[in-house]
């Protein structure tokens, strides 16, 4: 059957095809088409403010992040704080698929930001140099945590990344903080990323109150390696006192929280308010022993009791649940400044600044400098008693009979009371003492009191002093680390293991140990 | 883009017009009825022609044909796809012509509908393809119809989720192939593919966090199956070249009933039946709530003292007769689910339109207190036949569906999780009374723990105080013109659209632990809108080269536009307690997302035909799509070949039928969009927002992925098709794969695109068709399908070892990885650590863990096989099903936790004293000799959220009685009624077997698998791994059918 193709056909035909050259050539548009409408192409110097905000406010760690990042972590290792949730991690268990949460918002939120910001102002602008100090301070804690990180090239965009000794990291942020001061001091009065600057933008000399901040951190930072490098840290620290450290709460540092979004959320709040912890029995033990006005404003009696009461670290689940006198109605949750109580439900203060550097841990740094021999403005007594004072002044304790009486206290901590049965955790007094040796304790166990609830600065200074004498565990999930030791760092994250495994083998030589959790860091060599 | 289409659509028109004129006016039409000469029944779709002219028609639905003739006497040509094609003779003074046409009887008759509506002899395929009838679905039913096609078709797997009715399935043809991408089949409806994302989300991780536990719906089930006429499934990736990438998984081509010509016809189809949970846990009813052997109301878990009646104070203060309720609690706290279907289905037509109006009620509650589904669709179609030349097929549905109180599956808190929690000594009945109400009404949740859990709470204050509702409307419309421009040339317009809108709603009142965290309680709303359109232009023809070799031929073009705009509004924190309106929002929050893209085709098929024994099948597809970059094109075909070695072959009279088939086919696929660029985001806050750069890196010079399908089949029948078989072989590769992948964050980035990958698939199906006995009264048929899959992963990506199905954090029990060398679908976890072959024991007793997660099993079947029986008898049928996948595994989360908190059965023994003494050796090679307590045991192996997963990981060999239907067709009906037919029907009625744990405990032995291995999180890649979903149920009912 052959047929005679006629015009009908041909046309028809035609028409198939015309139809499809118009579709090939209509791909003009496809570029617009593939162009996300929800995200932004490009920013420029107006976004930085913007951008700044955002390093700031994820690197003090959004709720999910805190818990398990911070919250399970130093903040047990510092002991400030019991563990009321059923983790390990109190009993220095190694929760690797948490260890992202501490480590993740400093490379991946605030580093980018930090880096576009850096290179895109001028290096003699007040905002390079507050995003300098913020970089000091986001990594200062990430290298505290681990030993050697990625630094020099931390959100550099390479697929592999090297990590640097922590000695050289420390090394850098000295340069960093020194350029940063200088840098700044022209520029005082001026409002570097205006209102964004969520930790000092609403003073009224923001500049004046970073300069003071990087000053504080730098002193930290120069304490910090004291044991390792002693001289230089002679050298930062007497710099940093000249510079300028923070003197009085008017300076404190502090980031803003929210309830707008959750992630803006007080950490330390939520988790309060998930009943994750509790006051230590350290703290009990300390606190009660003292008197300490600040308990109240700290804690708040224990819902079925009325009392104040602590919890051993490393307490066994059995412990935890059929001690009454550890379970959760039966201990102490924060104070009312971060949750309350109210028809068996615990709710969160969402709103509470989040505590960041304060005054009086600058004081406490320059007591313990001044014991070390360092020019440091003052003698240690007056350094340390001013200290408290300060302290006092941050938590909102006002009775000046009741500071009185606390600094001039000889009474020792005492048995918490706790469901262990425990005796005192040490024996150090407030007043001040003449022995050389109780100074140095004195001044960690207020230092301590000082940086509470900062789990992070917490941990490291007792890994770097091994001060204040502190409850042992009571059990230890970790072999590395059994009941009589304690744990140093933590190991290096199986995420980048994974798809950066050379660096972190290079990384295991850097750190001179183990990988694990019982491995000195560089500055840890007492 | 749109106006130039609109404008070719209307040169096509007008060509069609003119053309339309060039037909002059016939003398007097002759009019007759093609029946089978067999059955009796009206054959449709069979071509007349007049011999020695063009022009001709096609018989309708009842088999009628209506041809002008151009003078008195002619002979006429009826040919249809698996008859003998024949002569007549006729003149002016035929009148009403019956004509018989005998079924060709080498040729097998069966005919499929292939890719864009194309009727097929099946024996012209050159691939497997497998039919499925309507009245295989809905029957026996389920509230997503997806469900009912478990067991039916050789190498199709289903995977319904577990969260009531409503929830989204996963179908899967010849295993897993996108480690990221969808694996689900296409849908397409009367030749237009429809969604079938799931848009509002799914649970991608154990907790249920990454969705709020929701699972959302799919598209497939809204779908009526009383409309549904055939079900074709394309297995492997034959269906591309016109259907595009998305054909890649396999396609269910779905044909919807069209009206029939004749008097008006009503079909009735009724069913109700009744739905329990089907496989609830064994839990321990010995010892009561409480830590350590003694009693206590603070623990959440039940390793508290022996239940023998002593005195005890309870978690409500009551000083009570301490008693356990763990047999009972969690049955009776699920309820009967009663479902109704009333569809009705009205046809009429002449030979010039034909109408088709149905209209279904489905009412589907679920066994969760609460929960229901309903669910209205509307359908119309009509086909006209507006000249001889010119006819149109056009449908409308719409559907409306409405889930109430969906459950959430994952173990945050979530409804099954916290009735699986529920303490052994807790009467679920003392729960009822859910809330206490203070003098200002606030409500506050009443829990059995005086530790407030700050994720369970009481599932009475779930199923009352929190909801997630979805409601869904959905508009599918399809507009074709045919216009015949000769006896063997068509073209064919086509426009249609599938567009959906989801409002979906989640409320937690105040007080809610975990949900409602801002005072007043939360409240969100979801809009979701997703439209798909499709435009093409297709021509189609048919020519005898010689007079044995032939040609069909397809070319065509197509635009599809694909778009979705997702929104939520969340009130977190309401100004008046529980007052769920966004006004109320204390704090208000917006996330918005949208989408759009575009795929512009050309396309080309050809088969070419040798003496009717010998087919070649080319396709050729060029795709541009809108989501890849410059020049946005990429080109992939497909060759076909298909022998009737008994038509070309003397073979013995017993042989029916013969042949061998192959084809390779090569698809291409585009990633989703706005990958190509580095973007910065907006970040709403409370200080003024925040900008970040994207966490991902982006790929610049993404390419499409590519899949290369090889199957080779062959298909025998014997003794007058009573016994067929049919074998397929296949083998398929997919490279290029878009991944996301982790970097290390260190780099600034959270995860990175990549185009990598190479997954290889490769199996046999077999299909086994039997007709054992066959008498006047008593037939028995059967039918087999076995379908095996073995699935390498040859590569992930350069320097990256293995990726993940799901999320990669919060992972309990195990993780899906896809790993180099490995399988997809192995399920990564912690093991029990050996030394020489011995379990190794720490000095405690316990269980030392392999410090590295290693692989536990692959989820993933061996091999699967649908037995399918129906015997009838008179007027009596019964139809059963058995269903069974052998092999895989599944790591129950649910068994862990149970375990964990000293619930489920096998945490009984051992109890009292240290006297489990595990066989295994210490680590110095020594014998263990250190007796523990279950308590410490399971707390040990189980960590409660997270758990080592060779522990808890089963063996999910299931075999079980899917579906079995006994009806009874009534004969002596009142004259109004043709035909009614009454059937108790059955699903999942019991497991003829399940399989065990794969560690056999010392002193515990295997556990049986006590959970519904099926029991999934929904349709994602996420799958192998279960935590606190819901039970799955068995259903009994009846059905009845009516026509009048």
């Amino acid at each position: 059957m052959y047929k005679r193709i006629n015009f009908k056909y041909i046309c028809a035909g035609l028409s198939v095809l015309a139809l499809s050259a118009g579709l090939n050539s209509c791909t003009k548009k496809f570029a617009d088409m593939n162009t996300n409408p929800s995200a932004i192409a490009t920013i420029s110097s107006a976004q930085y403010p913007q951008m700044f905000a955002y390093a700031q406010q994820t690197v003090t760690l959004s709720p999910d992040n805190f818990e398990i990042g911070e919250g399970a972590i130093a903040s047990m290792y510092s002991q400030f704080f019991g563990q009321a949730a059923g983790f390990n991690t109190d009993r220095y268990g190694i929760q690797q698929t948490w260890l992202p949460a501490a480590w993740n918002p400093a490379y991946v939120s605030a580093a980018p930001q930090l880096r576009t910001i850096m290179a895109g102002t001028d290096a003699a602008s007040a905002e390079n140099a507050v995003a300098n100090v913020w970089w000091v301070w986001t990594f200062h804690r990430i290298t505290d945590y681990f030993g050697p990180v990625p630094y020099s090239q931390a959100a550099s965009g390479q697929r592999y990344v090297q990590y640097d000794s922590q000695d050289s990291i420390y090394y850098d942020f000295f340069t960093r903080l020194t350029a940063a001061v200088t840098v700044l001091n022209n520029h005082k009065g001026e409002k570097p990323f205006g209102a964004f600057d969520l930790v000092y933008g609403k003073q009224s000399d923001p500049v004046s109150a970073w300069i003071k901040f990087a000053n504080t951190l730098r002193l930290r930072l120069a304490m910090r390696i004291s044991n390792v490098n002693p001289t230089m840290a002679k050298t930062q620290a007497e710099a940093a006192v000249t510079a300028g450290v923070m003197t009085d709460i008017s300076t404190d540092a502090y980031m803003q929280k929210t309830n707008a979004t959750y992630n803006e959320e007080n950490g330390l709040s939520v988790i309060a308010g998930w009943e994750d912890i509790r006051m230590s029995a350290s703290m009990a033990s300390i606190q009660k022993g003292y008197n300490d006005p600040r308990m109240p404003v700290f804690f708040q009696p224990a819902t079925a009791t009325g009392l104040y009461n602590g919890m051993r670290n490393g307490l066994s689940d059995d412990e935890k649940n059929n001690i009454v006198a550890n379970t959760s109605t039966n201990t102490s949750n924060l104070g009312t400044r971060w949750c309350n109580y109210s028809n068996g439900i615990w709710k969160a203060v969402y709103t509470t600044p989040q505590d960041l550097m304060h005054a009086a841990e600058a004081y406490f740094l320059r007591a313990e400098g001044a014991l070390n021999g360092w020019s440091m403005g003052d003698n240690a007594q007056n350094l340390y008693e001013t200290g408290i004072r300060t302290s006092m002044a941050q938590w909102g304790v006002t009775d000046q009979t009741a500071i009185d009486t606390y600094v001039s206290n000889t009474a020792t901590p005492v048995a918490p009371g706790d469901g262990m049965n425990s005796s005192a955790v040490n024996d150090y007094p407030v007043l001040w003492s003449s022995d050389a040796t109780m100074q140095r304790q004195q001044v960690a166990q207020q230092k301590w009191l000082a940086l509470w609830p900062d789990g992070m600065e917490g941990w490291a200074e007792v890994r770097r002093t091994d001060l204040p004498k502190l409850y042992p565990v009571l059990h230890s999930d970790n072999a590395d680390v059994p009941v009589g030791t304690t744990i140093k760092r933590m190991p290096f994250l199986q995420a980048e293991i994974l798809v950066n495994g050379d660096a972190v083998t290079r990384a295991v030589g850097l750190l001179g140990g183990p990988d694990n959790a019982a491995t000195r860091l560089w500055w840890d060599i007492k | 883009m749109r106006a130039k289409l609109l404008a070719a659509c209307l040169s096509v028109t007008f060509l069609l017009a003119v053309c339309g004129r060039l037909i002059a006016a016939p003398p007097g039409p002759i009019r007759g009825r093609i029946i089978d000469q067999k059955t009796g029944k009206p054959v449709a779709g069979v071509s007349v022609t007049i011999k020695g002219k063009t022009g001709g028609t096609t018989t309708n639905e009842e088999g009628y044909f209506t041809l002008p003739l151009p003078s008195g006497k002619a002979t006429l040509v009826i040919s249809s796809i698996g008859y003998a094609t024949m002569e007549q003779a006729v003149d002016a003074n035929s009148s009403d012509l019956v004509i018989s046409l005998a079924v060709d009887q080498k040729g097998m008759g069966e005919v499929i509908v292939t890719a864009l509506g194309i009727q097929r002899t099946t024996k012209s395929l050159t691939y497997a393809a497998q039919r499925i009838g309507g009245d295989q679905i809905n029957e026996v039913r389920d509230a997503s119809f997806a469900n009912t096609l478990s067991g039916k078709v050789a190498g199709l797997t289903i995977t319904p989720s577990s969260n009531g009715p409503g929830g989204a399935t996963r179908i899967l043809l010849r295993g897993n192939r996108s480690i990221q991408g969808t694996n689900n089949a296409l849908i397409v409806v009367d030749g237009v593919a429809i969604d079938n994302q799931t848009i509002s989300g799914e649970v991608k991780d154990e907790a249920g966090s990454a969705n709020a536990g929701q699972s959302g719906s799919d598209g497939l089930s809204n779908i009526n199956p009383d409309d549904i006429e055939t079900i074709s499934v394309l297995k492997g990736a034959a269906g591309a070249a016109l259907y595009g990438s998305r054909a890649a998984n396999g396609v269910v081509i779905i044909t919807t009933k069209k009206g029939k010509a004749g008097k008006l016809s009503v079909g009735l189809n009724s069913g109700v039946s009744a739905e329990s949970a089907f496989s609830i846990p064994k839990m321990q009813d010995q010892y009561s709530q409480g830590v350590g052997g003694v009693y206590g109301t603070t623990a959440l878990s039940s390793w508290g003292a022996k239940a023998t009646g002593q005195s005890v104070t309870d978690w409500r203060g009551q000083t009570v007769n301490l008693q356990t309720y763990s047999k009972d609690n969690v049955k009776d706290f699920y309820r009967t689910a009663v479902s109704t279907n009333n569809a009705v289905g009205l046809t009429a037509g002449s030979d010039k339109v034909n109408t088709y109006l149905s209209y279904a009620n489905n009412n589907a509650t679920g066994i969760a207190p609460g929960n229901r589904l309903m669910r209205n669709t509307f359908n119309g179609r009509m086909d006209v036949n507006l000249t001889d030349r010119l006819s149109a097929d056009a449908k409308i549905t719409y559907i409306v569906q409405d889930i109430y109180n969906k459950p959430g599956i994952g173990s945050d808190g979530l409804l099954a999780a916290n009735v699986y929690s529920i303490p052994t000594s807790v009467n679920q009945n003392d729960l009822k009374t859910y809330k206490t109400v203070d003098v200002t009404g606030v409500e506050t949740p009443v829990f059995w723990s005086s530790k407030s859990d700050p994720v369970i709470m009481n599932p009475y204050w779930t199923v009352n105080n929190t909801h997630h509702d979805e409601n869904r409307s959905r508009l599918i419309g399809l507009l074709s013109l045919k216009y015949k421009l000769t006896d063997w040339l068509n073209i064919q317009g086509r426009v249609s659209s599938d567009s959906y809108t989801e409002f979906n709603t989640q409320e937690y009142a105040n007080n809610t632990v975990n949900y409602a965290r801002q005072a007043g309680g939360y409240y969100s709303e979801e809009n979701n809108y997703v439209s798909e359109r499709n435009f093409d232009v297709l021509l189609n023809g048919n020519n005898n080269i010689t007079h044995d070799l032939k040609v069909t031929y397809n070319i065509g073009s197509s635009l599809l536009d694909r778009s979705s705009r997702h929104r939520i509004t969340a009130a977190d924190g309401l100004a008046y307690n529980n007052k769920y309106d966004l006004t109320y929002a204390t704090t208000l929050k917006e996330t918005v997302s949208t989408v759009k893209r575009e795929l512009q085709s050309v396309y080309g098929t050809a088969q070419f035909s040798f003496k009717d024994y010998l087919y070649l099948d080319v396709t050729a597809r060029n795709d541009w799509s809108s989501t890849i970059p410059e020049p946005y094109s990429y080109f992939y075909p497909s060759i076909g070949l298909s022998v009737i070695l008994s038509d070309m072959l003397k073979m013995p009279s017993w042989v029916s039928l013969g042949r061998v088939r192959g084809s390779l086919t090569r698809v291409g696929n585009d990633p989703d969009p706005y990958l190509l660029a580095q973007t910065y985001k907006f970040i709403p806050g409370g200080f003024g927002g925040y900008i970040s750069s994207q966490t991902s890196k982006s790929i610049p010079g993404l390419k499409p992925e590519l899949t290369t399908a090889f199957e080779t089949g062959t298909e025998w029948r014997f003794f007058n098709d009573r016994l067929g078989i049919d074998l397929t072989y296949y083998k398929t590769n997919s490279k290029n794969q878009l991944l996301q992948v982790a970097t290390a964050a260190s780099s600034g980035y959270a995860n990175q695109y990549l185009n990598a990958g190479n997954i290889q698939n490769s199996g046999i199906e077999v299909v086994l068709t039997a007709q054992p006995v066959k008498t006047r009264d008593f037939s028995w048929n059967l039918n087999l399908n076995y379908a095996l899959n073995k699935n390498k992963v040859i590569s992930v990506a350069p320097g990256l070892a293995y990726t993940y199905l799901g999320s990669a954090d919060l992972v309990r029990t195990v993780e899906p990885r896809v790993a180099q060398g490995g399988s997809y679908g192995d399920l990564y976890g912690s093991r029990w650590a050996t030394l020489k072959g011995q379990h190794l024991v720490g000095a405690n007793g316990l269980p030392t863990w392999t410090t590295d997660y290693e692989s536990v099993g692959n989820f993933n079947p061996n091999y699967t096989i649908g037995f399918g029986n129906t015997f009838s008898y008179k007027g009596w049928s019964l139809g059963v099903l058995i269903d069974g996948k052998f092999g895989g595994v599944i790591a129950s989360g649910t068994a862990a936790e149970l375990a964990y908190n000293g619930m489920s059965a096998v945490t009984a023994k051992y109890r009292d004293n240290a006297s489990l003494v595990l066989n295994g050796v210490l680590a110095d090679g020594s014998a263990n000799t250190t007796g523990i307590t279950a308590e410490q045991f399971w707390k040990n192996v189980s960590q409660g959220a997270s758990s080592n997963a060779e522990f808890f990981t089963f063996d999910a060999t299931n075999v079980r009685i899917r579906e079995v239907s006994l009806g009874y067709d009534f004969k002596r009906l009142p004259a109004f009624l043709k035909a009614a037919k009454l059937s108790f029907v059955a699903r999942n009625l019991l497991f003829l077997y399940r399989g065990n744990s794969i560690l056999d405990l010392p002193g515990i032995g295997k556990r049986k698998l006590d959970i519904d291995p099926e029991a999934s999180y929904g349709n994602s890649n996420f799958q192998g791994v279960e935590n606190y979903s819901l039970p799955t149920t068995r259903s009994l009912g009846l059905n009845l059918k009516l026509s009048f």
